[in-house]
């Protein structure tokens, strides 16, 4: 596989997604998008993307910071604000999480992660009625395929940009709109507490996940061809577990089927319904 | 002759009839303004495409009264839209149909509906049976939509036969962003080039703009004339009406420099499908 095998015309694909976001929501009767920014790299081109593609005052983007955040994140997402030449919003979700927490002593960190990007998805969903608009989410292949992401949490969403674009791709795309290189070039972290990076805790770089991804997603192949490729049979099923581990947060949840005609079943209409 | 035909690289409304023939009706009215004599439309123009279940709901017999106005304006311009067909078995067809003179002279049935990845037209829809090729004041003219251009069986069938102009309604969607073309655009013009250059065939590609649910059509419209190539290329991803000169001495004068038709034995090949009929 060559290097460049991940290499997007960013131009192209840029024109495409603000398209993409002014139509998805001008046909379903929205001018206004809501952002969650985290301080991190997707959030950081979902934001700029939508200003882009919607103008400044029609984007709400918010900070939505637990008392464990870094300063970093509140430093890169002051950045990002500034960078997008959006208005600062901060609301920290400490003390709404906090009230849980008490409640449920010895909570571990994956929960308590969960909990929070529920949170967040209850405030940023919250802000999007207060605004009329919907909310862009943020996540990307290489997190939808392996479930690095909380179902019903940051995954929630109107909308999904970034959905189509290995992480490397954003990364690239991010450079192409010219983000601030502090915010492109630090260790993805879901900043649940000090030090945790996606890295450490998927256990692969993005570099190395990606082409495996593309490998066995985009072009289908067998884990053992991918591992002909060069890559340790061992951490191809593992991300290949990942990827079947994850597959009930990528669907709708299913439904018993009784009658004729069953929502998710045979009640088929695009999303994009007008009559 | 020479005749100027409008290539309508528009983004019907999905599932609102009403609002995309009123679209219709503006572009064919632009058009014959800026003195067209045809206009193509892309692949169910007139009802969006990922329709799933308003199918049932937006069929519509060729002679419903909602294109009333379409055929109206069809004695000043000719026109070709796509539709969803009721057909006379009450089965739902992709369809287009060529009206002219304020009458219908032709409706093609898509005939190759692709049901596999992001596709599920099988799902919803019936598939048409025949070649459509029906002589107009244009020449001998033919209907592909969408993925049946991409059979050069077909296309070249429809060239033994006569036809000089190709209509091509699309819906392609936009997919492959490695290189400076979409990968999409690659494989269209291939189709383009070898209709026009080994067939001798005018292609009017006429490809939708906007987004079905994430599926989004990127364009690129394009006149393909046996002499010239791509003589008219629309924009990616814009809804734009673009314009093209069609000088039908085009097709005589490039089959006479590389005579492929001339050349062409239909027996050979009628006889080998008759001898492999088995396999």
């Amino acid at each position: 596989m060559t290097a460049d095998t991940l290499a997007l015309n960013n131009a192209l694909v840029y024109d495409y997604l603000q398209r993409f976001v002014q139509e998805e929501l001008h046909t379903n009767g929205f001018t206004e998008a809501c952002v969650a920014l985290s301080g991190g790299l997707d959030s950081a081109v979902v934001l700029k993307l939508a200003v882009d593609a919607l103008g400044s005052d029609h984007v709400h983007a918010m900070f939505l910071p637990y008392s464990a955040s870094s300063d970093e994140s509140r430093r890169d997402a002051r950045t990002v604000f500034e960078f997008c030449g959006i208005p600062w919003q901060e609301l920290d979700i400490s003390g709404m999480a906090d009230a849980y927490l008490a409640l449920q002593p010895g909570m571990d960190r994956l929960r308590t992660g969960n909990l929070l990007a529920r949170l967040r998805m209850a405030v940023i969903f919250d802000q999007s009625k207060k605004e009329d608009a919907l909310v862009v989410g943020t996540s990307n292949k290489s997190e939808l395929l392996v479930g690095y992401s909380t179902w019903y949490g940051d995954m929630a969403c109107a909308i999904m940009p970034l959905g189509d674009l290995y992480k490397t791709q954003v990364r690239s795309l991010a450079h192409h709109v010219g983000l601030p290189r502090q915010v492109i070039a630090k260790p993805p972290s879901a900043d649940l507490w000090a030090g945790q990076t996606d890295e450490g805790e998927i256990g692969v770089s993005y570099e190395t996940l990606d082409r495996i991804l593309y490998l066995l997603v985009d072009q289908r192949c067998s884990s053992a061809e991918v591992a002909a490729e060069g890559f340790e049979l061992d951490l191809v099923r593992r991300v290949e577990h990942k990827i079947l581990a994850s597959q009930f947060k990528r669907v709708s949840p299913p439904v018993a089927k009784l009658s004729q005609r069953t929502v998710g079943i045979d009640f088929l209409y695009p999303r994009d319904w007008r009559k | 002759m020479t005749y100027t035909v409008a290539l309508a690289q528009v983004n019907p409304a999905c599932g609102d009839l009403e609002a995309n023939v009123k679209m219709h009706v503006s572009q064919a009215e632009d058009a014959l303004e800026a003195g067209a004599s045809l206009i193509v439309f892309p692949e169910l123009s007139l009802t969006g495409y990922a329709l799933k279940d308003q199918t049932l709901d937006i069929m519509r017999p060729v002679d419903c009264p909602e294109f009333a106005r379409l055929r109206e304006l069809s004695r000043h311009i000719a026109i070709c839209a796509g539709f969803v067909e009721q057909g006379d078995d009450g089965i739902p067809y992709n369809s287009a149909f060529f009206m002219d003179a304020g009458e219908v002279r032709h409706v093609h049935r898509k005939m190759y509906l692709p049901t596999h990845g992001m596709f599920e037209e099988l799902r919803f829809l019936g598939r048409g049976k025949q070649l459509s090729v029906f002589d107009t004041r244009f020449g001998r003219t033919g209907i592909v939509i969408c993925r049946d251009l991409f059979h050069p069986l077909e296309v070249s069938t429809m060239a033994a036969l006569g036809v000089e102009l190709l209509l091509a309604p699309s819906a392609m969607p936009a997919r492959g962003f490695g290189g400076e073309k979409l990968a999409i655009e690659q494989t269209v013009g291939l189709a383009l080039g070898s209709a026009s250059t080994f067939l001798g065939m005018f292609v009017v590609y006429v490809n939708r703009v906007g987004f079905d649910d994430g599926l989004g059509f990127y364009g690129g419209s394009a006149l393909s004339d046996p002499i010239g190539g791509i003589t008219v290329l629309a924009p990616r991803f814009e809804a734009v009406q673009v314009l093209g000169a069609v000088d039908v001495a085009h097709v005589a004068r490039h089959r006479y420099q590389l005579p492929i038709r001339r050349e062409e034995d239909l027996a050979i090949v009628r006889h080998a499908l008759d001898t492999r009929r088995d396999s």
